[in-house]
């Protein structure tokens, strides 16, 4: 079978599954099914065809998995936000539009990534000026400073900056890896190379240490961190780097524990959140309840206790960073680790998109993405559990939240142009050859 | 490049595998244990899903009923405020106490004993329904007991000598539960302790209402008979101090009967010397006092009787010399007991020595309408021999005819009883009265206690007393 017809297959089947846990949800809050509930089903499936034919036609080649597990993860989600607070599933579903239109105008406009790489430095810099407007502009909500108000919207850069950061960063350390891999002189043993090639390294910490005070997020800076780190590990194969960069990142992170009172109770509720049940660690106590009262097969979609008699629900802010929790609580263990699976399965997709991509550019861009998705599902996975430190962070595809579908559904055309070259490049005819140089 | 690339996707892998891991964790090895954490309300607002059973008296009325509005059930007290702190709040934010508590897994269908019946409903989708309690407490009983201590503080409680059953359990200052939320700033700091159930909680100096114990032992020791002579000079010395009075009264010569009638307390303290300490202290053991009474309430919602010392409930063989039993046999001396203890030594004499183990579950009735549990009347103690009982059975109805508590006499019936007054040292007196009735076949055990009063026990308790037994025994049935 073609890669796109395995794409369309699996669509099929997501789509399938979507519009039966929609029907579910809808069937248990009124009690009836109507043409109302299947029509919503399947303007969903809809857009998720529209996306696949214009993969078919710009990019068959791509990768046949990640567009499938991207529309089973935002149908998950959609339903569970409907499930919730019904009037903000119509929002978010206008918002998988708008993040549906820039898929294509990404997919439509740049065609080819490697065009991306001749405006490096314009792409960073804008990434680096969104993060620079939040942390200016930005209004605090829940304690971190992450969002633009600004036009009746409410953006949240960062989501966007992440995407750019990868792009610029991917380009810049392709093209310094070489300087940076060679060591010119030994500290306490240790190879290091030359002094100047560091000026990154602390420009990326000095901006997530910014991250941290300023934004008072824990979560985007150690994202962040995380990424640049890693990203020069993959560039340079130097543990170096990694130690480095942790180390780096550690010392910024006791700063912040120390001087900024959000962070500093956040990882006190971490450390021990009994004695805060009442106040600041009602949240992720609350949110283990909702996990732990899920069970091995969960209570069903649209049956689980997840509102109050009043209709709020069981954990403040349910509908975005702890969407899981909701998860876990309808679909049980079974679910849940369904759930994780899926986002392990697109985490993988993209990073083997990057070992056969035939350049480095290519690599470092798709296992840079892969890198980000799958470190932000861990970063919000990790917090609601009590893994690590809770912090408000999206969990892609599935929380509410425009900023975060529009950027990830970019995230994904990112990632099939990748593997549309790589699978040309390696395997494809000679038409398909000359007309990817064409774009390029 | 492709190996670390390998290596970052590996270390994302551990990652995900420990998410996994501490995923099942918490849903399938500790999801009980979470489930169970006070600090979960998702568990306790669960169960507002479930049409919880009702609580009805023992005439079939409910106290405690189910209203569903959007989808939740919500308590309602179809009778208004009756014995709120014995049956307890049912409240989201502020939790069970009192029977709710007690038997929340009947009321809310998750116990075993409804097992089938709910699995089925399970099955077949049906809403889960809660099982009724029906309760010994006798609401017309109930309502003339709360109607007694209107306007003052204390508690009443009355039982069925012969079964043990709990037919009215009123405290004042009382609450309404339907509006607890509302009030609770209000109700949990009131220096009058409205949520306090008293009957069961309330710790009280017993005073003379105690002599009946130190009667029971030197009876049943042989020490004295109801005719034993003594001589009442107003002073009793002993051991360096002295034992006197109330109200520094003299009596002269008196037998045993006429001390318990007037409540003599130099021939009291002087039958607890006849007695000595130990044998008093296994009087007392004999009648509950050092334990809790195994009525079935959450822990803390009945506590034990006996000497209190600063850090609590004395150990019950603590040394006491001469002058403390002495004391001690008059109802003093760091004595403390609960209006339900007193109640029980009432009802002790009523049942010939014997003590039921005290129960408010009349039945449980599954929402089908079977009944799937009843109580079985159960001994709990013997206090003293039966003829012991009989003879003090006979000089209690003395105090009644002729002695402290006339004022508890009522037409035609035989009531006998035992007046305490404890002064509080303040100028207000703590009021007693225990009885039980009719004497010679006792149908209830009654224990009145009112908090600062200017009266004696024979003054403000005992009319409250008669009040209830006279309600009572003009009950067609009784548990």
């Amino acid at each position: 079978m073609s890669r796109r017809n395995t794409e369309l297959l699996f669509l099929v089947i997501a789509g399938a599954v979507s519009t039966m846990a929609y029907v579910s949800v809808y069937a248990g809050r009124y009690r009836e099914i109507n043409r109302v509930s299947i029509i919503y089903g399947l303007i969903f499936v809809a857009i998720f065809i529209v996306l696949h034919l214009v993969v078919r036609i710009v990019l068959p080649q791509a990768d046949p998995y990640l567009l499938p597990v991207t529309a089973l993860l935002a149908a998950v989600g959609l339903t569970e936000i409907f499930r919730i607070k019904p009037d903000l599933a119509l929002t978010q579903g206008k918002w998988l539009l708008v993040g549906a239109g820039l898929f294509m105008l990404t997919v439509l406009v740049v065609r080819d990534h490697m065009k991306l790489d001749r405006y490096r430095y314009l792409i960073g810099a804008v990434g680096l000026t969104l993060l620079v407007v939040t942390i200016a502009l930005g209004t605090t909500v829940n304690g971190s400073k992450l969002w633009i108000h600004a036009f009746g919207f409410s953006i949240q850069p960062s989501e966007f900056a992440k995407l750019a950061i990868v792009v610029f960063l991917a380009g810049y350390l392709d093209d310094k890896k070489v300087l940076l891999s060679v060591p010119t002189h030994h500290v306490l043993g240790v190879p290091l190379p030359a002094a100047k090639y560091f000026g990154p390294l602390l420009v990326m910490w000095v901006l997530s240490l910014a991250m941290l005070v300023f934004m008072k997020d824990f979560g985007m800076a150690l994202l962040f961190m995380s990424i640049f780190v890693g990203l020069m590990y993959m560039a340079t194969s130097r543990v170096v780097y990694v130690v480095l960069g942790g180390g780096l990142f550690a010392a910024a992170a006791a700063i912040a524990v120390a001087i900024v009172p959000h962070v500093n109770e956040r990882f006190a509720v971490w450390l021990n959140p009994w004695p805060h049940a009442a106040t600041t660690g009602y949240q992720l106590l609350q949110s283990l309840f909702t996990i732990a009262d899920g069970g091995i097969l969960g209570a069903g979609f649209g049956r689980g206790y997840l509102l109050y008699v009043n209709h709020q629900p069981v954990v403040p802010e349910l509908q975005t960073d702890f969407i899981f929790s909701a998860i876990a609580n309808e679909m049980g263990l079974v679910g849940a680790v369904g759930i994780i699976l899926l986002f392990l399965l697109f985490t993988w997709r993209g990073f083997r998109i990057a070992v056969w991509a035939p350049d480095g550019f290519s690599k470092l861009l798709a296992a840079g993405l892969a890198l980000a998705f799958g470190l932000q599902t861990f970063i919000i996975l990790g917090g609601v559990t009590r893994l690590i430190p809770l912090t408000g962070i999206t969990l892609p595809f599935v929380s509410y939240g425009g900023s975060s579908i529009t950027a990830n559904l970019m995230l994904v055309a990112l990632l099939l142009m990748v593997s549309h070259r790589t699978n040309v490049v390696r395997e494809g005819t000679d038409l398909e050859r000359r007309r990817l140089a064409e774009r390029g | 490049m492709n190996k670390a690339i390998s290596r970052v996707f590996i270390i994302g892998v551990v990652l995900f595998v420990a998410l996994i891991a501490n995923l099942t964790w918490i849903m399938a090895v500790r999801a009980n244990w979470f489930a169970d954490r006070p600090q979960n309300k998702l568990a306790l607002a669960k169960e507002m899903k479930i049409k919880r059973g009702a609580i009805l008296g023992f005439d079939g009325s409910t106290i405690a009923g189910s209203v569903r509005r959007s989808g939740y059930y919500y308590r309602d007290y179809p009778q208004g405020t009756l014995a709120p702190q014995l049956i307890g709040y049912d409240s989201l934010r502020y939790g069970r106490t009192g029977v709710e508590a007690a038997m929340n897994d009947y009321l809310t269908g998750q116990t075993t004993d409804l097992g089938v019946q709910s699995w089925v409903d399970k099955l077949l989708g049906r809403r889960t329904q809660g099982a009724s309690v029906k309760l010994t407490l006798v609401p017309a009983i109930q309502k003339a007991a709360q109607k007694a201590l209107t306007g003052q503080r204390g508690a009443i409680i009355a039982l069925d000598p012969k079964t043990g059953a709990v037919i009215a359990a009123a405290s004042a200052p009382t609450y309404d539960p339907a509006n607890l939320d509302d009030q609770w700033a209000r109700l949990s700091t009131d220096a009058d302790a409205p949520l306090l159930s008293r009957t069961t909680q309330g710790l009280y100096v017993p005073g003379s209402a105690f002599k009946v114990v130190t009667a029971a032992g030197g009876l049943d020791y042989g020490e004295v008979t109801p005719t034993t002579p003594f001589v009442d000079t107003g002073t009793y010395v002993v051991f360096g101090g002295k034992v006197t009075n109330y109200g520094n009264e003299v009596f002269g010569p008196n037998d045993f009967t006429t001390a318990l009638t007037l409540s003599i307390n130099t021939t009291f303290g002087k039958v607890g010397n006849l007695l000595q300490r130990k044998r008093l202290q296994a009087t007392m053991q004999r009648f509950g006092f050092y334990q809790t009474p195994p009525l079935q309430l959450p822990a803390g919602q009945v506590v034990p009787s006996g000497r209190y010392g600063p850090k609590g409930l004395l150990p019950p063989d603590a040394f006491m010399d001469p002058l403390a039993v002495a004391w001690a046999a008059v109802g003093q001396e760091k004595l403390l007991a609960t209006p339900l203890q007193m109640a029980l030594v009432a009802g002790a004499v009523a049942d010939g020595g014997v003590i039921m183990k005290p129960y408010y579950t009349q039945q449980v009735i599954s929402p089908s309408g079977t009944v799937v549990l009843r109580t079985q009347p159960q001994q709990w103690r013997v206090a003293m021999k039966p003829a012991v009982a009989a003879e003090l059975n006979t000089m209690m109805q003395r105090v009644v005819t002729a002695g402290t508590g006339t004022s508890a006499a009522l037409q035609g019936i035989e009531v006998a009883g035992k007046t305490g007054t404890a002064e509080k040292g303040n100028g207000t007196n703590l009021a007693w009265f225990i009885a039980f009735a009719p004497a010679n076949d006792p149908r209830i055990a009654i224990a009145v206690v009112i908090e600062d009063t200017q009266s004696t026990g024979g003054e403000a308790a005992a009319p409250l007393a008669a009040d209830v037994i006279k309600t009572a025994l003009a009950q067609s049935a009784l548990p």
